[in-house]
């Protein structure tokens, strides 16, 4: 059985915002909701700037779906999160069990009112009739039940963002640090797919080169 | 004007603890395109994600 996760290669990734456009585009995401955003660490820092394309990572033991006081999440036979629209009541519940930052709220009126909860579907839209009227409008492109990925990964051209089976990803990604011989450690891949027996690992990024300290002027 | 309080809906959560109180979704591979082949829906994902491989792609 096939079990949907997102890789995102920090070696590769050039903060292009190709996946967060493509995102918006394929769903037609309204302002002010991002499902999928870069973010860059070390900015400005040559030789450790590193970016990350971030977005739901349909975790194992979904956080999200712990904390719903409406019980209005669902996993997938694939392993992909989504949630009902029809139920959220934009709690905001979920945004803080989140260590990804994934749930997103439209503003919804006047004083800050929230909407319902909106987030990356791994494209595979929600509980209603797949590609019909009511699915685009709430969740999107179904994009899975046309046999396709998610549009953010397929549209990577550094292919810095993969998804799919998560034994595709791995053997790909294997390939990949072998032959680099370097950046084999995967950002947020322990915090949403590790065991939860195990303590999961930190970003290991690469730390700030040590810049050479100008001489003493002589006086 | 009296009446309008007793159309109040009951606004009891249905849903049971850890079960999700969410509709069922259509399976992905439950359309015209796959006639509910999983296994055909699975290949063609996999072949998909293969192709992210641009080592396989290119050599």
């Amino acid at each position: 059985m096939a079990r949907m996760k997102f890789i995102c290669d920090a070696e590769r990734c050039i903060e292009c915002n190709g996946c967060v456009t493509a995102c918006k585009n394929e769903h037609d995401v309204p302002w002010g909701v991002n499902r999928r955003r870069v973010v860059t660490l070390n900015d400005g820092i040559v030789g450790a700037e590193r970016s990350i394309s971030v977005a739901c990572m349909h975790c194992s033991d979904a956080p999200c779906q712990a904390v719903c006081p409406v019980n209005c999440f669902y996993k997938t036979e694939d392993g992909v999160v989504l949630h009902d629209k029809d139920l959220c009541i934009g709690c905001g519940y979920c945004f803080y069990a989140c260590p990804f930052g994934a749930p997103q709220f439209p503003q919804a009126g006047a004083f800050g009112l929230r909407g319902k909860m909106d987030k990356c579907t791994f494209c595979a839209g929600g509980p209603e009739k797949d590609n019909s009227k009511a699915e685009i409008e709430k969740y999107g492109r179904n994009r899975l039940s046309e046999g396709k990925l998610p549009a953010c990964a397929e549209m990577c051209s550094t292919k810095a963002l993969l998804a799919g089976d998560g034994d595709v990803l791995s053997d790909i990604y294997r390939e990949r640090v072998m032959r680099r011989g370097r950046g084999g450690d995967l950002w947020g891949h322990a915090t949403a797919y590790g065991r939860p027996d195990t303590k999961p690992a930190g970003a290991a990024l690469p730390t700030a080169p040590a810049v050479a300290q100008p001489a003493a002027q002589k006086s | 004007m009296l009446l309008s309080a007793c159309g109040e809906q009951p606004q009891t959560i249905a849903a049971k603890p850890g079960q999700s109180a969410a509709k069922e979704g259509d399976k992905p591979y439950n359309n015209d395109l796959f006639k509910n082949d999983k296994n055909a829906w699975q290949l063609q994902l996999r072949a998909r994600a293969d192709h992210q491989n641009e080592y396989k792609r290119v050599n």
